[in-house]
């Protein structure tokens, strides 16, 4: 777009009006009509396509008005040529008799307006309106050329920082390979050999380094669970739960825990990650437990088409002012002594759930226990509210909650 | 080390990588007879007994290659290329012990014909169980064809 053409308003002075008539006389008439209906206008009259293309090329109107028929051609050509020539120019046609089937015709094929000569009093209306039409379209123009052009710098900009930590965590893993077997070595071989304080400072450094191979292995896993591609498929979430437990059952166990679940739906989803949510939850359930042994319940109920997971349990809870910080990577709200781990759990799951469209949060107070709810598409886009077993084909399900411990 | 004796030749560039693959070799009792080559050159050379190697015996086959895949002059996949093409090695056992997964290593890997590919564990305890299993399994579970057993490595 030509600075030329930006500028149009309809208010302005100096109208540039480029006309496409070949009867001097009608071009003077409509000039004059504008100049009575308040434009400054500067008028310019070609009358073939050759001299139309020329004018257009050296600058750009601010409006054509054409007549429909000029002998050896019409003001519609004048239309592709615009087009050809990637101008946003309204054209307003300016005739004599034009029936109604040409009309139309002409405004699906991008003419702004027509206007018959013996009405000519409605030439200047129909301008501004024209104007003013394309002044917003410019605008909106401008605004979507934004919206994407920062849609395209924030993919980018993540793709980056994905990769970025992806290949950071997997360069990093090699030279500290190296550290923690060495001092590990050392720690095997001479372990007595030397003073107290050598073995006290010896095991700092290995399990240093042991930490930091966790961190980066954390890191890694992290950034796959938004690398690794989605295939999505119906997942029938008790399943899930049941194939979670499988992998806690040494941490349900010890902590004499009780999980609960029934009715759970069927999702739309990837199975192998939705299992790393339910495992990734139920374990901080269990783990960051109260005085008493830990109970948890995971129920679902839909809403709008989408399924509310929940995870509820009697545990530690989390205060208010942390029920946002709990998701990012590496927060952690206790001291390693207190609870282990490096606080990338919560972290995958929020963005294994945001990467199937949903919504992770936690609902809780301090020593009140705590309840995680996500989002998640149903496997039927239209979902009866009502039936709250869609999907489950297990009806030893539905009564009778699972026990673990 | 005797040139008639020859149980595993170790190709790896990182002398860390080296001492620990030996470490735990060693505790296994299976490092007596090992030879240790740092580039994809010189592990080509020594089997085909050219350059520094040209006065071995190209009959004195080892009876595994632990190949390493980043490997400067000579990479490891070209290595096992030339090793796997040629009639007289092609049925020399390689285990691939390498730091990368990645999926176009394993088929390019698997299609040369590499025996066995490994990725090195991370864990130092791990790593060290790997290579011991690597060790006793190609050394003293799997059974070797008769002919290269008949040309005198004596192990």
């Amino acid at each position: 777009m030509t600075p030329k053409a930006n500028q149009t308003t309809a208010s302005r002075t100096g109208l540039q009006v480029l006309l496409v008539e070949d009867t001097a006389a009608d071009a003077e008439l409509i000039l004059r009509e504008l100049r009575r209906g308040g434009f400054e206008v500067t008028g310019e009259v070609v009358q073939a396509p050759e001299a139309f293309r020329r004018r257009l090329r050296a600058s750009v109107p601010d409006l054509v008005l054409a007549d429909y028929n000029l002998g050896q051609w019409s003001g519609m050509e004048a239309l592709d040529i615009l087009r050809e020539e990637d101008l946003d120019v309204p054209l307003i046609l300016v005739s004599g008799a034009l029936g109604d089937v040409a009309a139309v015709e002409c405004i699906k094929r991008g003419a702004t307006d027509y206007v018959l000569k013996d009405n000519l009093a409605r030439l200047p209306i129909s301008i501004r309106r024209a104007l003013q039409e394309k002044g917003l379209r410019q605008g909106r123009r401008r605004a979507e050329e934004e919206v994407a052009r920062k849609a395209a710098e924030l993919a980018r900009s993540n793709t980056e920082l994905e990769q970025f930590a992806y290949v950071a965590s997997h360069d990093l893993q090699e030279p500290l390979r190296m550290v923690a077997a060495y001092t590990q070595l050392l720690a095997e071989r001479y372990h007595g050999k030397l003073d107290a304080q050598a073995d006290k400072y010896i095991h700092y450094a290995v399990d240093g380094a042991l930490r930091m191979q966790t961190l980066i292995q954390d890191l890694l896993a992290f950034s796959r669970a938004g690398r690794t591609g989605l295939k999505m498929e119906a997942a029938d979430c008790n399943l899930l739960v049941k194939d979670a437990l499988q992998n806690l059952i040494a941490a349900a166990r010890e902590g004499g825990a009780i999980v609960k679940f029934r009715d759970l739906p069927v999702v739309l989803g990837n199975a192998a990650q939705l299992r790393q949510v339910f495992q990734n939850l139920i374990g901080n359930a269990i783990k960051f437990r109260g005085p008493k042994p830990p109970i948890v319940q995971i129920t679902a109920e839909p809403i709008d088409g989408a399924w509310v997971l929940s995870v509820a349990d009697n545990g530690i809870g989390i205060a208010a002012e942390h029920a946002e910080s709990v998701f990012v990577v590496f927060q952690r709200l206790h001291t390693r002594t207190e609870y282990s781990g490096n606080g990338i759990g919560l972290a995958i799951c929020k963005k294994i759930i945001e990467r199937h469209g949903g919504r992770i949060w936690v609902e809780s107070a301090e020593n009140q226990g705590a309840t995680f709810k996500f989002t998640l598409p149903a496997k039927e886009p239209a979902l009866n509210p009502d039936a709250g077993t869609v999907g489950v084909e297990r009806p030893d399900a539905q009564q009778t909650p699972s026990l673990v411990g | 080390m005797n040139s008639t004796e020859l149980d595993i030749l170790l190709v790896d560039d990182s002398q860390e990588d080296i001492d620990l693959t030996l470490h735990a070799l060693q505790r296994e009792n299976l490092a007596n007879h090992i030879q240790v080559v740092r580039d994809g050159e010189e592990a080509l050379d020594f089997i085909f007994c050219e350059g520094a190697f040209a006065k071995r015996s190209l009959d004195c086959l080892p009876r595994l290659i632990l190949l390493d895949l980043k490997l400067p002059k000579v990479d490891g996949i070209e290595v096992l290329r030339r090793i796997k093409s040629n009639p007289h090695t092609k049925l020399v056992p390689i285990v691939i012990l390498t730091s990368s997964k990645e999926e176009r290593d394993l088929i390019k890997g698997y299609d040369l014909g590499a025996n066995s590919y490994i990725q090195k564990p991370v864990d130092f305890d791990k790593f060290r169980e790997t290579v011991k299993r690597i060790g006793l399994y190609w050394m003293l579970t799997n059974q070797r064809p008769l002919v290269h057993q008949a040309k005198g490595q004596g192990a």
